[in-house]
């Protein structure tokens, strides 16, 4: 058993070395740089807040569901809707970004 | 894709003739893939249904017959639950629009076809053509006057402020709706791509998986919003 377990360990150490195969590279300059930086930034904070929204959600609607298993239906039906609606607005800054990036 | 190929060598003439229609200068290569892809989906369903239709029997009925009824089962309860009393009047649109984005969305999961609803224009169709419809609507079920006096609000001293309220609000029903579907196709399949060059040949299939469930998810939901749009336009002041 432990034979086994040190193969696979000494196989996944010799596979990672090839993550040194890649060259570095030199920093991209142009007038435009910052768009690329401020997409990355703003579609994690986007993707973030929409998580904690989500989150919400999802966690009033279990508790509804549990203390009313009759109404799940509804909660269910409310929560899919709540939650698409709270996608749809991290997805309104991918749309940004795949206008201005690229 | 191939057949957009097809069409570009043989009918580049017919392409060329209905875009200049609406004014569109002549273009080499008029046909786009996404077009290609509209024709054989709405193709598949005529197909679909022409199949079932002398198939139906009240006494044994077929597979399916039994599917299609399930479908038609879940849309009309959805449709009387969003517009009481009047919404089987309204339910061939809302069918349709449902059915054409399912399967425009899932065809792109097959390899070697490209999902239509990837391109911006065909949720922006969609959207618009929801747009005018549920305005039609409102104005059949209401008179235009009652109807247009629904975005004054409750009160009329609210009016000034109600209407641009009301207005920009309507105005951004279509743009979140072709947005949300726009984003949601692309994004699925950038997402793919992104992971296949990053990994092995069949590890983004989970991301196929979760684009699939999406799919479902958001053509049920262009079809839930359009239920709602209709029933805030037919809402009767009792």
């Amino acid at each position: 058993m432990t034979r086994k377990f040190f193969f696979v360990l000494a196989l996944m150490l010799l596979l990672a070395t090839m993550a040194f195969a890649q060259g570095t590279s030199a920093p991209q300059g142009g007038a435009n740089w910052p768009v690329p930086v401020a997409a990355g930034f703003s579609m994690a904070i986007a993707s973030g807040l929409c998580g904690l929204a989500q989150a919400k959600a999802v966690a009033a609607a279990a508790e509804g569901m549990a203390r009313n298993p009759g109404a799940a239906a509804a909660i269910r039906f409310a929560l899919l809707l709540g939650l698409v609606l709270i996608e749809s607005l991290a997805l309104y800054t991918l749309v940004i970004i795949i206008l201005k990036v690229g | 894709m191939w057949p957009t190929k097809i069409l570009n060598d043989h009918l580049a003439g017919l392409g060329n003739a209905l875009t200049g229609l609406v004014g569109v200068a002549p273009h080499a290569r008029p046909w786009a893939n996404f077009v290609v892809m509209e024709l054989l989906v709405a193709l598949i369903l005529v197909v679909m249904f022409a199949l079932l239709r002398p198939r139906l029997s009240v006494d044994r009925p077929g597979k399916l017959q039994q599917t299609c009824e399930l479908a038609y089962d879940f849309l009309r309860g959805q449709a009387e639950e969003q517009i009481p009393h009047h919404g089987v009047h309204y339910l061939t649109y809302f069918g349709t629009l449902f059915f054409f984005i399912l399967f425009m969305n899932l065809i792109g999961v097959i390899p070697g076809f490209e999902s239509p609803t990837m391109n911006p224009s065909v949720p922006l169709g969609c959207a618009v053509a929801t747009f005018l419809y549920y305005n039609f609507v409102g104005f059949q079920a209401n008179g235009v006057l009652k109807y247009l006096g629904q975005f004054a609000g409750p009160m009329m001293a609210l009016a000034p402020l109600m209407i641009p309220i009301e207005l920009i609000s309507h105005l951004a029903r279509p743009l979140s709706l072709t947005i949300r579907l726009y984003a949601n196709m692309y994004a699925g399949e950038r997402v793919t791509m992104v992971f296949l060059s990053l990994t092995y040949f069949l590890v983004p299939a989970v991301f196929m998986g979760l684009h699939v469930f999406v799919s479902l998810l958001q053509a049920y939901i262009f079809m839930l919003l359009t239920m709602m749009y209709v029933a805030g336009a037919v809402a009767h002041e009792h």
